[in-house]
């Protein structure tokens, strides 16, 4: 039933893409095809018609995937700027940088996801997946590395969803962050706190660090779950072995801290970040 | 700072633990359904490969009724297996493209026999929306893409060079003319589309090497002047082999 009723609804609202696609070739085609049984001759002709139809729905779609890729190299773009911003944090002016982050990821979200749901415009969100993915990724990325920081916890799937709900027009299906492209996306957070790691432990601020450490641990021994079973399951392998050289770096950051931390009080005072109490040279 | 240290560190490692939780339900069972999808394509799979062997038998000369008739059973089976792949995948609307990957490979395969016997029926083109209707498959549920239809077009074109070859050998010396026009003009079709450079790419430029094979076997019968009658066996042994 409710198959029926939304297969119904797709088939006004022309949502997805293939499907109306092929609905096109195939209007046209039944009338091409009832011809050729009597005069052959017409054969040529409605081939010809045929693969104008298929020539229409190969450009529609080429478009739409270059005009998908190009939003979702916007995406990139500006989910990296918001990283970057959310890494000049220091001890001393968290809630100003925040609060530039917020408002620079509020921006990506209104003006670039805007854009990309509005491209999408309801099609097959999975034929298009390709062309998205990286964006969405780095999106993911940028997100739930602001909400760490800023709350210390994990930006769950639902929470995104729910952000980019009001993005899509009301009429078509809402452009929803796939489980995959969430998962590539935390992926990559990792990584960014690693580098948060060191620079907060560098900056003296170890308690943050292990926080980050334990958040991180945590992450990957989930994923470690989840890798397997994921859809094109190499790409998130080879991210799995980066995540985990990223949880180690940060646990040997810690424990150089841990040990040789005593050694090193005066340069917490100092303003100036200080890369030598890791002792460490496999860092970066 | 505040704000990190202000959270209990129980509830949200939790919500945490609970998401993932969520996911991995949602993946085990995109991994069955997975392999259920797999399970119906090894099947079809296994069907076009005996209608391929069918199929074989017109090199050998073998009356084109009688190796569809052999056929047409098996048609069936496709039909149902196809019905069942629609069924699978009713279950999880709007993922056609998560999935089509299983399957693609596959169809491309039936597209391009489907192709074939229709054409040694007809001498047309079979088009996309009779694919569709000959695999019973419904464009609002679970239609054929149409870039597998494209690929599967041109692994039938591989098919003509060979059977031209082998017609002519056989006598039928008027066989190489009926193929070149049909070629050409599906390779004028072809060129109608703009392509990416993709797998429909490269099969579509493979195309022009079963064109120029088929213009070859036309103008060595049409030079020795066999289009009219034929008897002259002996030369065109010769030419088969080249």
């Amino acid at each position: 039933m409710f198959y029926a009723s939304s297969a119904f609804h797709k088939f006004f609202l022309m949502a997805p893409k293939s499907q109306r696609l092929n609905r096109v070739a195939e209007t046209t085609l039944q009338s091409a095809a009832k011809r050729p049984r009597t005069i052959t001759t017409t054969a040529e002709s409605s081939m010809r018609d045929a693969f104008a139809k298929y020539a229409d729905c190969l450009n529609e779609l080429n478009d739409k995937r270059e005009r998908v890729v190009k939003a979702s190299r916007d995406i990139t773009i500006n989910s990296k700027k918001v990283i970057f911003q959310v890494h000049r944090m220091s001890k001393h002016n968290k809630e100003e940088v925040l609060e530039k982050a917020e408002k620079d990821l509020a921006a990506v979200t209104d003006q670039y996801v805007a854009r990309l749901v509005k491209e999408l415009g309801g099609t097959d969100f999975w034929k298009l997946r390709r062309a998205y993915s990286p964006g969405v990724q780095e999106y993911v990325e940028a997100a739930t590395l602001f909400k760490f920081c800023k709350t210390g916890t994990l930006l769950n799937l639902g929470e995104i969803n729910g952000i980019l709900l009001p993005l899509s027009d009301p009429s078509l299906d809402p452009l929803q962050i796939n489980v995959l492209d969430y998962l590539l996306g935390l992926a990559d957070l990792t990584g960014e706190l690693m580098r948060m790691a060191i620079g907060r432990i560098s900056d003296g601020e170890l308690e943050y660090a292990e926080k980050i450490c334990r958040f991180v641990r945590e992450i990957h021994r989930e994923l470690t779950l989840l890798a397997p079973d994921m859809d094109d399951s190499n790409e998130m392998k080879t991210k799995m072995d980066t995540m985990l050289q990223s949880v180690v770096k940060i646990e040997n950051a810690c424990f150089s801290v841990h040990v040789r931390g005593s050694e090193c009080i005066p340069l917490l005072g100092s303003d100036v970040p200080s890369y030598s109490l890791l002792g460490l040279s496999d860092l970066e | 700072m505040a704000d990190l240290e202000a959270k209990p560190p129980l509830s949200p490692s939790s919500t945490l633990e609970k998401q993932f939780e969520d996911f991995r339900h949602h993946l085990e069972e995109s991994e069955s359904l997975r392999e259920r999808i797999r399970a119906v394509a090894r099947e079809i799979e296994s069907v076009t490969r005996l209608i391929y062997s069918c199929l074989l038998l017109v090199h050998q000369s073998r009356p084109i009724p009688e190796v569809l008739e052999k056929v047409k059973a098996q048609i069936s089976k496709l039909k149902e297996l196809f019905h069942r792949l629609a069924g699978i995948l009713r279950e999880c609307p709007g993922q056609y493209y998560r999935y089509h990957g299983d399957w693609r490979s596959e169809t491309q395969t039936v597209v391009s026999l489907l192709g074939f016997m229709h054409w040694l029926e007809t001498g047309n083109l079979l088009m996309h929306t009779q694919v569709e209707e000959r695999l019973g498959l419904k464009t609002s549920e679970f239609g054929l893409d149409i870039e597998d239809y494209l690929i599967g077009i041109c692994f039938m074109s591989n098919e003509l060079p060979r059977y031209v070859v082998n017609q002519v050998t056989a006598g039928d010396y008027d066989c190489p003319r009926k193929v070149l026009k049909f070629l050409t003009d599906l390779h004028a079709a072809f060129r109608m589309l703009n392509l990416r450079n993709d797998l429909l790419r490269k099969k579509f430029d493979g195309m022009k090497y079963d064109l120029r094979r088929v213009e070859e076997v036309y103008y060595d019968v049409k030079i020795r002047g066999l289009t009219a009658n034929g008897d002259s066996t002996r030369d065109l042994g010769i030419q088969g082999q080249s």
